[in-house]
């Protein structure tokens, strides 16, 4: 039976927000909070992977208290277990503590065979926390992936890379990271939400963990953001192209006979 | 035995307060709605009235998220250019809370945060399919080809209710019960909320108007404030709506927005939410069969509203509805009894309440605000007789009475059509 682990995020609905143009800093008042896209593909990889071959599914996040209903929304869907890491030390980490707090607690729990992320948040699009926590674990890692097959103890993953894709075989215990659209997550049924409302979801803190407070959080972050700036957005404000550059693309659509 | 002692289908103001009545009295209850978190889907105009709530959660008023307390209530007819408005005040509002603003996406999912506390099952993000039947009876619901089971579903589905129609409990809705709700909220600082309004940091108003400038819509128009928001919206009667066929929602908001009353309210704000939603509007004819083998209907499913030209409520039947019709299952399961005999207890309830006593008091209300003559005719007139009595013109001045009828000779008014209406309006309202 397969142990299988996936990290997700609680990130505010992308619909909902924007840039406050004078403090640069994100207004999430009016959003509410949904499960990263990406990590719904993510949860589908794993359901189905279960599906076939049969498994144990633990869905963690690290969040705040609120983020239990995206745990929640997943166990509805299916995934056996959720696990919340939550302490005020984990507060404001950037992608390396996270990494870090995540694969501490996939070790805690024992290991994995697999970890499914999404590949990216939306709140933040640095993909680093996948990888990250294969690293940390010293497991096999594939990213970007749309496909997912399980055979002899070794999985077969279709990845996206520029212009095409790649399949390749990784071994056991890994980190896959799935792109968003890969499959079409199911919806959570009424009597498994029910089911997993009773259960309820296991808290994991520090106080538990034992995690040097110097490497989590806020403290164990190395990034320094220096300064933001707000673009406008091109779609809204599109450049209009001069008859100079009208010119130049008709010339060389000209020379190449594309039009005459 | 059943899952669940009773399923109720909403998480709206009368599926909560029904969900906390019975978890109150040790009740095995799921409440479960369609949007994550519970409620935040829901919409209304805006102001809560009354105190129904404080029969199952005392101390609502300091721990809801309430926006302002009604200081003043305004009512108003607007035409073209004009406006007539009759302005209440009284510290008696201040001193006994009757009234607050609201914003249903942040009260409505603090209710259910209520109903989770008292011990009910609250589920979120899950739309029930359809109802469970057995031998005639309603038995629980159906979603993704499960069925959960209870002794009860309460039906607070709202009104639109699909689940009662489909399960054959009420006839589809009909254009006459109900008015579709346009609604903004427009973002605006507190201070110049309180400037323009004449407000306090926690004093609100509520202001509801009749625009006469629209012919034959029927159109009425409401604007509440909020702590750093304003809730302005129009109120069409679907009916009108399709004779007319070619006006849109969205334009007659517009409209009211740039009347030249209302524009400068509202100048300097940004629309930050906009939402739609029918009203109910039948009154007492649109009521159905309130009670049955195995469930309840509630609030705005049961047609529970009231408007009478000057009173809009619907939050307030909403709670005591709820409250009352988690009593009577709760005396249900006492009795071990969930037939429809048992449950008929509810109506009982809503006999002896001012729910059903309202609605049948005015059951005639529609004749009123429905009188296209309160909507074309009577702003006109109002604002003719005011300019008359009001504008210097150099002319010699006339008595009321003279220009009363030179008003309505004006506008093609008899002086006998103009007295069946009032002597009418008498009557019913």
């Amino acid at each position: 039976m397969l142990k299988i682990g996936v990290m997700i995020k609680q990130v505010p609905d992308s619909q909902d927000i924007s840039i406050d143009p004078v403090t640069k800093t994100l207004n999430r008042s009016m959003a509410r909070n949904v499960v990263n896209p990406p990590d719904l593909n993510a949860t589908e990889a794993a359901l189905e992977l279960k599906d076939k071959h049969g498994g144990e599914i633990t869905v963690i996040t690290m969040g705040p208290p609120m983020a239990d209903s995206a745990l929640l929304e997943l166990m509805g869907r299916g995934a056996d277990n959720g696990i919340l890491v939550t302490d005020r030390v984990f507060a404001g980490a950037d992608t390396w503590p996270t990494a870090f707090t995540l694969a501490s607690v996939a070790d805690y729990l024992g290991g994995f065979d697999v970890i499914f992320c999404g590949e990216e948040t939306t709140d933040s699009s640095t993909g680093h926390v996948g990888p990250g926590i294969a690293e940390f674990l010293g497991y096999e890692q594939a990213t970007y992936v749309h496909r997912v097959e399980y055979e002899d103890d070794h999985f077969v993953v279709t990845r996206d890379i520029e212009g095409a894709e790649e399949t390749i075989m990784i071994g056991k215990p890994a980190v896959i990271t799935i792109t968003l659209n890969a499959n079409v997550p199911r919806n959570p049924t009424l009597k498994r939400k029910i089911a997993a409302y009773r259960k309820g979801i296991r808290v994991i803190t520090n106080k538990e963990l034992q995690l040097d407070p110097a490497c989590v959080g806020l403290k164990g972050s190395p990034t320094i953001v220096k300064d933001m700036k707000t673009v406008p957005d091109p779609v809204k404000n599109p450049s209009k192209p001069g008859t100079e550059e009208l010119d130049k693309v008709v010339s060389v659509l000209i020379e190449k006979g594309i039009v005459r | 035995m059943p899952d669940y002692d009773a399923i109720v289908v909403g998480a709206g103001n009368a599926g909560s307060a029904a969900a906390i009545t019975m978890a109150n009295k040790g009740l095995n209850v799921l409440l479960v709605d369609r949007s994550d978190p519970p409620g935040t889907k829901n919409l209304s105009g805006g102001v809560l009235w009354g105190n129904d709530l404080a029969k199952i959660l005392p101390k609502w008023q300091s721990e809801a998220p309430l926006e302002r307390f009604i200081q003043n209530k305004k009512i108003g007819f607007l035409t073209e250019k004009s406006s007539v408005v009759i302005d209440f005040k009284t510290k008696i509002f201040e001193e006994n809370k009757v009234g607050y603003t609201v914003l249903r996406s942040k009260f409505d999912p603090w209710l259910a945060k209520k109903a989770k506390e008292a011990g009910a099952t609250v589920i979120p993000g899950i739309t029930v399919e359809s109802l469970a039947k057995k031998d005639g009876k309603i038995v629980g619901v159906e979603e993704s080809g499960d069925t959960i089971t209870s002794n009860v579903v309460i039906l607070a589905e709202g009104i639109n209710p699909r689940l009662s129609i489909e399960a054959g409990l009420r006839a589809p809705l009909q254009d006459w019960e109900v008015s579709v709700g346009v609604k903004e909220i427009i973002k605006l600082s507190p201070q110049k909320i309180e400037d323009r309004f004449n407000l306090t940091s926690s004093s609100g108003t509520a202001s509801e108007y009749i625009m006469g400038n629209l012919e034959e819509l029927n159109i009425g128009a409401f604007l509440y404030t909020n702590k750093d928001s304003i809730s302005l919206g129009i109120v069409a009667p679907m009916e009108r709506l399709r004779e007319n066929g070619v006006t849109h929602t969205y334009d007659i908001i517009e409209q009211f927005k740039e009347h030249p009353s209302i524009a400068p309210l509202i100048d300097g704000g940004t629309v930050a939410e906009y939402g739609a939603h029918m009203i109910p509007e039948g009154g007492l004819a649109m009521v159905p069969k309130l009670y049955g083998d195995g469930y309840l209907i509630v609030g705005d499913a049961a047609g529970f509203g009231f408007s009478n030209g000057l009173v809009l409520q619907g939050m307030n039947y909403a709670f005591l509805s709820g409250i009352l019709a988690g009593e009577a299952a709760a005396e249900a399961k006492g009795r071990g009894d969930f037939s429809s005999s048992s449950l008929s207890v509810y109506k009982q309830k809503l006999e002896n309440s001012y729910v059903l006593k309202d609605l049948k008091t005015f059951k005639d209300i529609r004749k009123v605000t429905n009188n296209t003559n309160m909507y074309t005719t009577y702003p006109k007139m109002l604002e003719s007789i005011l300019l008359e009595m009001l504008w210097e013109r150099g002319q010699p001045k006339k008595k009321i009475r003279d220009i009363l009828s030179s008003c309505a000779a004006d506008l093609n008014m008899s002086k006998l059509k103009t007295a069946t209406d009032f002597y009418y309006i008498y009557r019913r309202m």
